[in-house]
């Protein structure tokens, strides 16, 4: 359902503001999104003056500084910090992405962060993505080829490999799953942008058997159909893939093959 | 998750692209659509009903407020024409590179304006 308002619990107030204590010219605000839920306040927007003549270069430093330097109680995930493990996927300056791939010079004016859209919210910037695991795995996103022998190679060829770029790339950071507008109203059936990339991946794959039951169980009016090709996933994936193609391609295969 | 978690911002913080913006505006002016073409269906229905009836509306288009209303009109259905263009050749898989969606967006923002005003005065006999 669309739902435009925030619920009464979810309203976002004005918080604390941090001034900067190290005396640094060079100073940007940094707005971020605060909820404690060992309280039972409305969630805030602490506002941070960080010093940024002592800062890389990235949107994650900025929370690292945060969290080392001004306010050790801000709860966020972060891992690898190179784009690999996808843990930082938030909202950055109204938009998507990793904060550890995300140049803060590249977002004008103050800095807000957000966790990921329409997400319950667990702490601060920590998004609940059990849902999209959930649906990830309704998918079955594993290997099925019964008839083939398990201890023996299988063999694709480069074309056949060739089809998987684009695909398997993905990180699962589900920076494009929530920025979906589909998505946030019809989440809990619309199986969105990352988790239909990969039912993509395992439909085109050659090895697998089991394309055409893949297929069939996609092609439903809320799990694929919602997509109404917003591509707001696509410029939101921080690796440069292309789910609202994907989707397309399952589209223009389920038109065109008799299933 | 229980209740007493919030839930993140959406709409309210996300930034518009310019594909974001062609497809919530192509979804209003269909709606839009629907409407206009009721009415202009009942309008020609109180044709039937004679002369009075038309010259009635016909005095309503005249004002300003309907002239408004006819440009609106046409602005929207060529809007939804041209975006289900780029829908269709989408459908076909072609389009989907990030600068291609954003050109074929602003064509069709643009594009039904320029038609518009085409359109407006191929009415008044300039073209």
């Amino acid at each position: 359902m669309v739902q435009i308002n925030l619920p009464d619990n979810s309203k976002v107030q004005k918080g604390k503001y941090f001034k900067d204590k190290t005396g640094s010219k060079n100073l940007r605000k940094v707005n971020v999104y605060r909820w404690d839920p060992s309280t039972g306040d409305n969630p805030r927007i602490d506002t941070y003056e960080v010093d940024m003549e002592n800062c890389p270069s990235k949107v994650l430093d900025i929370l690292n500084k945060i969290k080392n330097e001004i306010d050790p109680t801000i709860a966020y995930r972060r891992s690898c910090a190179h784009g690999v493990c996808g843990s930082c996927a938030m909202n950055m300056g109204g938009k998507n992405g990793l904060a550890c791939t995300k140049a803060h010079a590249e977002i004008d004016g103050d800095i807000d962060i957000y966790p990921l859209p329409h997400l319950k919210v667990k702490k601060d910037l920590i998004g609940d993505l059990d849902g999209l695991y959930k649906q990830y795995q309704s998918i079955e996103p594993w290997l099925k080829s019964n008839s083939k022998s398990e201890t023996k190679e299988i063999f694709q060829s480069k074309e056949d490999r060739e089809k998987l770029d684009g695909a398997y790339e993905c990180i699962m950071c589900a920076c494009c799953s929530t920025s979906c507008p589909s998505y946030w109203w019809n989440g809990d059936k619309y199986l969105g942008p990352a988790v239909l990339l990969q039912a993509y991946r395992w439909i085109v794959d050659s090895r697998d058997e089991e394309r055409e039951s893949r297929l069939k169980k996609v092609a439903d009016e809320l799990k694929l159909y919602r997509c109404h090709t917003i591509l707001n996933c696509t410029s939101a994936c921080p690796k440069g893939l292309n789910p609202a193609k994907a989707i397309a391609e399952i589209k223009k295969m389920l038109a065109t093959a008799n299933i | 998750m229980e209740d007493k978690n919030p839930l993140s911002p959406h709409i309210q913080i996300y930034r518009w692209q310019v594909s974001s913006l062609v497809s919530i505006a192509h979804r209003i002016t269909g709606i839009i659509n629907i409407l206009g073409i009721t009415i202009i269906c009942f309008w020609i229905s109180l044709l039937l009903l004679g002369e009075n009836n038309y010259g009635m509306i016909n005095m309503f288009l005249n004002s300003f407020f309907g002239k408004f209303i006819i440009l609106g009109l046409t602005w929207s259905f060529l809007f939804q024409v041209l975006s289900e263009i780029r829908h269709l050749i989408m459908d076909m898989g072609y389009g989907f590179e990030l600068q291609t969606t954003k050109v074929t967006g602003l064509i069709v923002i643009f594009g039904s304006i320029i038609l518009t005003i085409i359109f407006y005065l191929i009415g008044k006999n300039f073209i």
